[in-house]
């Protein structure tokens, strides 16, 4: 029963489009208040969802993000199609960035993107190969 | 309760532009003429700014007779700082203060002598409690009821000191008992505004107290006899507000006040929403204080304004340039015994909780309008009588409305 889910959002992000990057876990976030969702874990999902999202916009060749909403929580996924995180240890790291000058310009890129994410989940999932990465972080409600 | 603003039904023309201005979706169009709900509106004063046919008057009769029925009430003024924006350059403004006395108050306390302690306390704080980032201003009522109603997770960064209306009400209140020997309730404070907001603070604050405040006068309805009467030779009393205290009027100036080195001051509701987005997306942690007022410039941008807001804010940045800080603030050494015993700390007002959530009740709810909103055009023209198609979707899923009330959907069938 718990495990059914009830409502998918998901949202193609793509790469490098540093001007619609945050459009995704906006739409996420608005839908989450007009299901009356607790703001408690609004602000949770609002980071983690921004946070995967540039995540896409910045590292991955593209990808979608989805947010999926069961009884008793809320999963993230975030699924690109690579390059693949090298070191998944190192990218857990605060202040570990492999973003380049031009992004770090932008005010992005600052290392706390995985870091965030796991700070603000319940669960934490990463699953990554050259093929691309799938990343599903839960919260419970 | 009173609402601050009148709505006049002959000269609205059902024209939508208030409807879709209104940062909280709080107007509808009812037989062709605007509505708003009451419930939904946090006073900021859009509607009365962009109403082309001035249906909306930033008034109610009310401040006069709260003014003049009370004869035997001992009147204490509290002039808001952006009052002093809003005369010619080179004014006396040291006259104010006498002018206000001259309208029939038996007392001023200055609100810019309020925001030196207020300053005070907030630098404070952000450099004490380092948790919580970035702290947000609670000055302006409508920013914080539009926090309230759109970011309710965005309520634990408020900062929650008291802002300068309400200590001034509060040490005024304590002078006028010691040196007139008079009880709370022969006396009565009254706020000169620059906006209707400030009303809302008064009759329904967000925190856990009783306002100190009893009623709020819109500044443009004294203005006129105030600008005579400072402008006259006679009026030779002098008495100071404080120039840094001032500048709260303009945005920014808060953190200036305290000074604080890594602000952010935002002003517009467009802008304020903007900058939420970014706190609730976890991004302006590095920030230590959010100063957000919902009128452009700040304070100086309120509808009861009388000068435009950018004259303004120059005007109060010359005085602030041009003239010596010559202000005895009447309460500035006691501050820290205040501060010790918690004098400006408040707690927010316990709100009812919401009935428990049916998620799969809220999903089937927001598919279903997600339908309506589908067979609608997505023009957003508002000509239904709702802000956006998807408003309506909603009111036509709350049966509030009629599908067919789109006028679009209505000329094809």
């Amino acid at each position: 029963m718990t495990d059914k889910i009830l409502k998918r959002y998901s949202y193609d992000v793509i790469a490098n489009d540093f001007m619609s990057a945050g459009k995704s876990s906006s739409a996420i976030k608005s839908n989450l208040k007009s299901l009356g969702i607790a703001s408690d874990i609004i602000r949770k999902i609002a980071i983690i969802s921004y946070e995967a999202e540039l995540n896409l916009v910045i590292h991955s060749f593209g990808g979608k993000l989805h947010c999926d909403i069961f009884e008793n929580k809320i999963v993230i996924i975030s699924e690109d199609t690579g390059p693949g995180i090298a070191d998944v240890d190192l990218a857990m790291k605060e202040g570990f960035s492999t973003a380049g000058d031009s992004v770090r310009e932008l005010g992005f890129g600052a290392g706390m993107g995985l870091p965030n994410i796991k700070k603000y989940s319940d669960q934490l999932k990463i699953n990554t190969s050259s093929e691309g990465t799938t990343i599903v972080v839960t919260i419970y409600l | 309760m009173n609402f601050s603003v009148m709505f006049d039904k002959d000269k609205c023309r059902g024209c939508t532009n208030c409807m879709k201005r209104c940062p909280t979706q709080a107007i509808r169009l009812i037989d062709g003429k605007a509505f708003i709900n009451t419930a939904k509106c946090i006073h900021c004063g859009e509607c009365i700014k962009i109403c082309p046919y001035n249906a909306y008057t930033p008034e109610s009769i009310e401040w006069y007779n709260q003014m003049h029925d009370t004869p035997k009430k001992f009147k204490i003024a509290i002039p808001t700082t952006s009052l002093y924006g809003q005369f010619p350059r080179g004014t006396d403004i040291c006259k104010v203060q006498n002018a206000i006395l001259r309208l029939g108050f038996d007392f001023v306390y200055d609100a810019s002598w309020a925001a030196d302690l207020v300053a005070r306390a907030i630098k404070l704080k952000i450099d004490k409690e380092k948790t919580v980032r970035p702290y947000i201003s609670t000055y302006c009522p409508a920013a914080v009821r539009l926090i309230k109603y759109r970011y309710p997770s965005l309520m634990d960064n408020l900062i929650l000191i008291r802002e300068p209306m309400e200590i001034a009400g509060i040490l005024a209140r304590e002078r006028v008992r010691k040196n007139f020997g008079l009880k709370d309730e022969d006396i009565k404070v009254f706020y000169i505004s620059p906006c209707p907001a400030k009303l809302l603070a008064v009759t329904n604050p967000i925190g856990d107290y009783k306002p100190s405040v009893d009623w709020v006068i819109p500044l443009n309805k004294i203005y006129g006899d105030l600008y005579r009467d400072v402008i006259r030779e006679d009026n030779n009393t002098c008495s100071y507000p404080s120039l840094l205290g001032v500048k709260w009027a303009v945005a920014g100036g808060q953190s200036e006040h305290a000074e604080l080195k890594n602000y952010l001051a935002v002003h517009g509701m467009e802008n304020i929403i903007e900058i939420m987005e970014e706190i609730e997306n976890g991004k302006l942690s590095n920030i230590d204080f959010v100063e957000a007022s919902a009128c452009v410039n700040g304070c100086v941008g309120g509808t009861f304004n009388v000068v435009n807001p950018f004259i303004a804010t120059s005007n109060i940045n010359y005085i602030l340039n041009s003239l010596d800080d010559e202000c005895i603030n009447p309460d500035i050494d006691r501050f820290d015994e205040m501060y010790k015993t918690g004098f400006f700390n408040y707690k927010l007002k316990e709100e009812e909780r919401p009935d428990q959530l049916n998620l799969k009740e809220a999903v089937e709810r927001q598919e279903k309008i997600k339908e309506i909103c589908d067979m609608l055009p997505g023009l957003d023209c508002g000509s239904c009588g709702a802000p956006t198609c998807l408003a309506h979707a909603e009111d036509v899923y709350n049966k509030e409305s009629e599908f067919y009330d789109c006028v679009v959907l209505r000329a094809k069938k």
